[in-house]
């Protein structure tokens, strides 16, 4: 699921629009039944694209409120979360758009695909059962625009990862090594087996001898190739002879049916190794769809796509590393070329200025950018601008201005995002009529500087180079946000959780500044309804007011129950440790809905994990750092103040749901100017 | 209970009227959706009063992620419990099927309803859950029978816990009617500040109840209207004129109430909920006449039951149940009541006995067709009810004859909930075989009681599996009634995957004197295997053996190659401590590493926990 504005005023439009030009035919989906069919034509389209586009939808986003993203994420917490999210919530729709500028007719011509998928359990691997995690509200979601989830559960493709596979095949392997293994150990071992008796197991080793013989000579045939020596060919042959002519000589000695079983035991698990190893092949599914987008090193286009490529490499590829570094090097490897549209978008200022100053999420982008598609091409008014062309073809049908009338879907979505892509290139000056088709278009200098850029987090504009994992803040668009703050200092935040559920972040943010003085506290942040964020003015308060609760917590005299803090430690089950613990908690794989009790799960005993203080060069620098950046403290702190409290004191901040907080979301998207 | 009955070759003919159907497929389930949610309610409720039993049964999402998260014979009902526990705080209840049915001799008159839900979070408020999890496999066998989790996800009936529903009240902010308990505090003599308190908000009442009533006004303009809000304070409840005293303690509630009954010939206080439990503000409504003051408590009234039924939704069916009294019958009563439990009820209790308590009050007798089986006898290996119906029927002559008079939906594609049915069928069987069938006509309700009250609330009774690898080596004990302390269990793991639990015996034979004694072995999953001991002792001597570092012979071999053992103890950890790793194994270390962490002290008295519970398992079914 994406937080993008609802559509359905577009499909309004779609639907008035439509006039004797506007093809509808349907999008192409793909199920199991047409999967075959439709990736060796896909194989084709990808091969000769200039790009392609894709959009994943999944079962949810977070796992848990409090694993959100806020603007109290460091990149490396940034990472985990997505991580999380990626490993959790299943993918059920992936949407490929491949787009093929065609000199002849001066216009792009894309076939969205729509896959269905869904990951079955197809092999027999030992371990955990496939699981996933479905977000409430993500399947209300989807299901507010119709998804088909019968489609996606019954005929969905399923797929293996790379890692999936190869464990697959490892087990194979050893299954068929270990048995006769295994066999062996029980005839030597385990002489009171009911299973064989002494004559049993002469005749099974001497079965066992003869085959291995000729199957090490068949392998020494295939390595020598032509040169096979005699004696070999020999044994071959009367093997050959021996063992076809055995089987009515067994029958005429009388030999029994268990005798028989042994025999072909061998035989059969050979050709069974050979199925095993067939039925994982064929159980890859989907994942050759990306294997292609991988080898054929095209330029991806996405639209804030950080998490759809976390999605993609924890689904196809393999566990998603432990660090964000070790993951931009992994993908680089894989996909070399990454654009994201909703960077493009807000990070040049002639597209801003086409953009019209507003929203970039997907649908808006589209109908602002490419109207002649959104809108049908009765709206001459906005053919001022020069406008892409783009064809749809889906199973030979032919459409320059296509209106599938699909709901909000994977395919439909990424033939959009190609689009909006498609029409932002011909605004920063490339021209396609002049692209060589055996140029690629990542390399083309007019868009260099775009490609590979993600948003880590589009909460606070912090964008990543995949290829050379530099971070970076939003540089021109930063004017235009509406929450700029100063870069956030996480040695001088606190993270509070487990206090009396009445306290909101007013009363904690009073309760500290009583003891510390009214400039202490920056801000306090709800992170949920049991944790706060304290934002600290200096990094070195931090540790002074972990050893303070720390000595009130031990020392339950009347003077620290007189104390002011004592409010906040009320009820003795307040805990606090630094921004570290923070992250610490959101790498583990369990997701408790309450941070507090999410705490409690991962296995924190203590109250209070005191910081070392004695790190006092690195406290200076970063005083220093704090004192650089809030030039004006005091103005800049009022400011943020406010907005913080505002938010977290907003009475209705706890009945929010999340629901709500996506709303909000597109809201706060749609603000963004 | 022994059976006297001989097998019996005789078929059982299907009587064939218009009502009675002996093939599951055509029996008319009546599917529940949220469409016809409301109007299928008072049926259900006259069907719920009219029965003798109400049988449930339910379609998850999921049950156990990994082999070990399995409710096995090794495990004590804690473990069980706590298993089950973990299961039920995962996954969730797509299906929910219930079938209130009667018993007249050899005929089940049964009323099956199956129920789809989803957990819509209807108020915006992230409940019923934030999220669940699904095992594909489930779902892959819920779409061969033809589900369709369009409907379910698209018109599935949500649902409140009763815990939850006490959340919402408060965090709604509804105005609440003053109800004489909350009223009739005794209060105390007033101070000075109280009396100031009183009289200015007397004061502020007066002024706005007399400008609210005064006739002249009303031809103001509406400029003044207004700004004589503002400064009144006036509001609007409803069509009616209010206002909203801001109180600081539940002493001003008490205070404000007391002096609000001045006026109680035409004001109606109401008390508006704080966010985080406790009082707001109160709120008076100016009436215009007594009947106009009845006519708003009512209002109030059915504002509130509205909402209620709203929120809970699919709760109001298991509310009926509980409020009939009438005994549940199941088929895997542990998992079942560990999801009703924790999703209708309240979250689950740490432990089983909490969790019985707990649950007994909603439902006092809860018999599970596991446990009467067991006293039928050899049937233990039966977790299908197909399967167990199609034995009985082979081997005792009970006929049973079902009556289904609902009249299904024809129109409706596909037909689900056959469990629930199976359950009464299987049901009435067992108690037809058992003889705790009370005749049609001098049906004696104590004798009943009793008979039933022998099988009920039992949850836990070991349950068979019948998908368990049946492992040769240990035939020799399955006739073998003997039950074995946890004390003679130990956790071994640390071997090379694959492994059999004949070839680790034979390994662990030669390599130790206290394998020279009877013990047995077998695989938990690849990762682990328990070694059960026969005589009583050694296996701490062979903990000690592990634990010293002089392990000697071929033992040691295998102990330099990474093997571990451990005691029953840091079983019941890592189950109580949530270390649900995929791998037994592992899970196992990390209790091992935890446990090191912890003082002497809370070791000992985990120890002597464990000593002095003593719990006992069958190894029969090992």
């Amino acid at each position: 699921m994406k937080k993008r504005w609802p559509i359905t005023i577009l499909y309004r439009a779609f639907s008035s629009s439509t006039t004797s030009t506007t093809a509808s035919f349907p999008l192409k989906h793909v199920k199991k039944s047409n999967f075959d069919s439709a990736l060796s034509s896909l194989r084709h389209h990808i091969q000769a694209a200039d790009f392609v586009a894709i959009d994943l939808e999944m079962t949810g986003i977070t796992s848990a409120p409090w694993r959100d993203s806020f603007e109290f994420d460091r990149f490396d917490v940034r990472y985990l979360k997505v991580k999380d999210s990626a490993e959790k919530f299943a993918v059920i729709q992936f949407g490929v758009s491949p787009f093929r500028w065609d000199p002849l007719k001066q216009s792009f011509i894309t076939h969205p695909h729509n896959f269905f998928i869904f990951q079955r359990q197809e092999l027999p691997l030992d371990g955990a059962a496939y699981e996933f995690l479905c977000q409430t509200t993500s399947m209300d979601f989807l299901a507010k625009y119709q998804f088909d989830f019968n489609a996606c559960i019954h005929e969905g493709v399923s797929y293996l990862s790379r890692e999936q596979e190869d464990k697959a095949l490892k087990h194979v392997n050893s299954t068929y090594k270990d048995e006769s293994l295994d066999s062996w150990h029980s005839l030597k071992e385990i002489r009171d087996t009911h299973l064989f008796n002494i004559p049993d197991i002469l005749f099974a080793e001497r079965m066992k001898d003869r085959l291995s013989e000729w199957l090490g000579g068949l392998l020494r045939n295939r390595d020598e190739g032509s040169e096979v020596q005699p004696s070999f060919n020999d044994s071959k042959q009367q093997f050959e002879t021996i063992f076809f002519k055995m089987r009515p000589a067994i029958s005429l000695n009388g030999f029994t049916s268990h005798q028989l079983r042994l025999i072909q035991l061998k035989e059969v698990k050979d050709e069974q190794k050979i199925d095993a190893e067939m039925s994982i092949k064929a159980s890859i599914g989907f994942r050759h769809v990306i294997d292609l987008l991988s080898s054929e090193k095209k330029l991806i286009v996405g639209h804030n796509c950080f998490l759809d490529i976390a999605h993609i490499y924890s689904k196809f590829f393999g566990p998603l590393p432990l660090t964000a570094e070790e993951f931009i090097s992994s993908v680089n490897k894989y996909f070399p070329h990454i654009i994201d549209t909703k960077i493009l978008l807000n990070s040049n200022s002639i597209l801003q200025q086409r953009m019209k100053k507003s929203s970039t999420s997907l649908s808006k982008a589209f109908s602002v950018l490419c109207p002649q598609i959104a809108l049908g091409s009765k709206s001459t008014h906005l053919s001022l601008q020069p406008s892409v062309k783009v064809e749809v073809e889906v199973d030979d049908i032919r459409s320059s201005n296509w209106n599938s009338g699909v709901k909000h879907e994977a395919g439909y979505d990424a033939f959009m995002t190609g689009c909006v892509f498609a029409q932002a290139c011909s605004h920063l000056g490339i021209d396609f009529k002049q692209q060589s088709s055996s140029e690629n278009l990542a390399h083309n200098e007019k868009l260099r500087e775009h490609v590979n850029l993600l948003y880590l987090s589009w909460t606070n504009g912090e964008i990543i180079n995949l290829s050379t994992g530099n971070r970076t803040s939003e540089s021109l668009a930063s004017n235009k946000r509406k929450n700029h703050y100063p870069k956030i200092l996480f040695e001088c935040i606190v993270i509070v959780w487990g206090f009396p559920s009445h306290l909101k972040a007013w009363d904690i943010r009073e309760c500290i500044s009583k003891v510390y003085g009214p400039t202490s506290v920056i801000s306090v942040y709800h992170v949920d309804e049991t944790a706060v964020f304290v934002q600290f003015s200096r990094a070195e308060m931090v540790s002074k007011f972990l050893d303070l609760k720390e000595s009130l917590d031990r020392n339950n005299d009347p003077i620290s129950v007189l104390h002011p803090l004592a409010k906040l430690l009320e009820g003795g089950n307040t805990c606090a440790a630094s921004y570290e613990t923070y992250k610490e908690i959101c790498s583990s794989t369990v997701s408790k809905v309450l941070f507090a009790d999410q705490a409690k799960a991962v296995g924190i005993k203590w109250k209070t994990k005191l910081v070392e203080s004695s790190d006092k060069t690195k406290e200076h620098e970063s005083l220093r750092k704090v004192k650089a950046v809030n030039s004006d403290p005091s103005c800049g702190e009022r400011t943020k103040n406010k907005n913080f409290d505002d938010v977290s004191n907003d009475s209705s901040y706890s009945q929010l749901s999340s629901d709500e907080i996506i709303d909000s979301f597109y809201t706060r998207e749609a603000k963004q100017i | 209970m022994v059976p006297k009955f001989k097998p019996s070759p005789l078929r059982i003919r299907s009587f064939c009227t218009k009502t009675v159907q002996q093939n599951p497929h055509h029996w008319p389930i009546k599917q529940i959706t949220k469409t016809n949610f409301n109007e299928s309610l008072s049926e259900i409720k006259n069907h719920i009063s009219s029965s003798d039993f109400i049988a449930v049964s339910l379609q998850n999402t999921g049950s156990f992620s990994s082999p070990w998260h399995r409710v096995s014979t090794f495990d004590t009902p804690e473990t069980a419990y706590l298993k089950a526990k973990f299961a039920a705080e995962r996954f969730q209840i797509l299906q929910f099927a219930i079938c209130p049915f009667k018993l007249q001799a050899s005929k089940v008159i049964a009323y099956p309803y199956n129920f789809h839900l989803f957990p819509r979070d209807e108020l915006k408020m992230g409940m019923p859950s934030y999220s669940f999890t699904c095992q594909t496999s489930y779902l892959t066998a819920m779409a061969k029978e033809g589900f369709d989790f369009n409907t379910c996800i698209y018109d599935g009936i949500s649902y409140l816990s009763e815990a939850q529903e006490s959340t919402v009240k408060v965090r709604m902010g509804n105005p609440m009617a003053v109800d004489h308990a909350t009223k009739s505090s005794s209060s105390p003599a007033l101070s000075v500040a109280d009396t100031v308190f009183i009289e200015r908000v007397r004061s502020r009442v007066k002024h706005w109840k007399n400008a609210c009533t005064d006739s002249d006004i009303k031809t103001e303009a509406a400029l003044v209207t207004s700004l004589r809000k503002i400064v009144l304070g006036g509001e609007q409840f409803g069509s009616r004129p209010s206002m909203t005293i801001d109180v600081c303690s539940e002493r001003q509630v008490q205070l404000v109430l007391k002096m609000l009954e001045d006026f109680s010939d035409v004001l109606v206080p109401l008390i508006i909920p704080a966010k985080g439990g406790g009082t707001q503000a109160v709120r008076a409504v100016l009436t215009s006449s007594d009947e106009d003051k009845h006519l708003l408590k009512r209002e109030l009234q059915t504002f509130e039951f509205e909402q209620n039924k709203r929120v809970r939704g699919f709760r109001e069916v298991i509310d009926l149940i509980s409020a009939s009294q009438k005994p549940i019958v199941a088929h895997n009563s542990l998992n079942d009541f560990t999801f009703i439990h924790s999703k209708f009820l309240a979250p689950l209790p740490p432990n089983m006995n909490e969790f019985i308590c707990s649950l007994r009050l909603a439902f006092p007798q809860v018999i599970d067709v596991n446990y009467l089986l067991k006293d039928i006898g050899p049937v233990k290996k039966m977790t299908n009810i197909s399967a167990t119906i199609a034995y009985l029927k082979n081997r005792f002559f009970a006929p049973i004859e079902m009556e289904i008079p609902n009249q299904a939906n024809e129109n409706e594609g596909k037909i689900h909930g056959h469990n629930v049915v199976k359950i009464c069928q299987l049901f009435g069987k067992l108690c037809s075989i058992l003889k705790i069938t009370p005749d049609a006509i001098e049906s004696s309700d104590d004798f009943l009681a009793s008979a039933i009250n022998r099988y009920a609330n039992i949850f836990y009774s070991l349950p068979g599996s019948s998908q368990e690898p049946t492992n040769e080596e240990i035939r020799g004990w399955t006739n073998d009634k003997r039950k074995v302390s946890c004390e003679d269990v130990v956790f071994l793991w640390g071997f090379r995957e694959r492994i059999s639990a004949g070839i680790l015996k034979n390994m662990l034979q030669g390599s130790h004197e206290v394998f020279a004694e009877a013990f047995n072995v077998r695989m938990v999953d690849r990762s682990c295997a328990i070694v059960v001991f026969g005589k009583p002792g050694l296996s701490n001597t062979f903990k000690n053996v592990m634990n010293s570092k002089e392990v000697s012979g071929p033992l040691r071999e295998m102990v330099s190659d990474g093997l571990k053992a451990a005691g029953y103890e840091t079983y019941q950890r890592v189950c109580s401590s949530g270390l649900w790793e995929s791998a037994l194994a592992d899970a196992l270390d990390k209790a091992l590493a935890s446990h090191n962490c912890l003082s002497e002290a809370a070791y000992e008295t985990k120890q002597s926990e464990i000593y002095l519970s003593n719990e006992l398992i069958n190894l029969a079914e090992l």
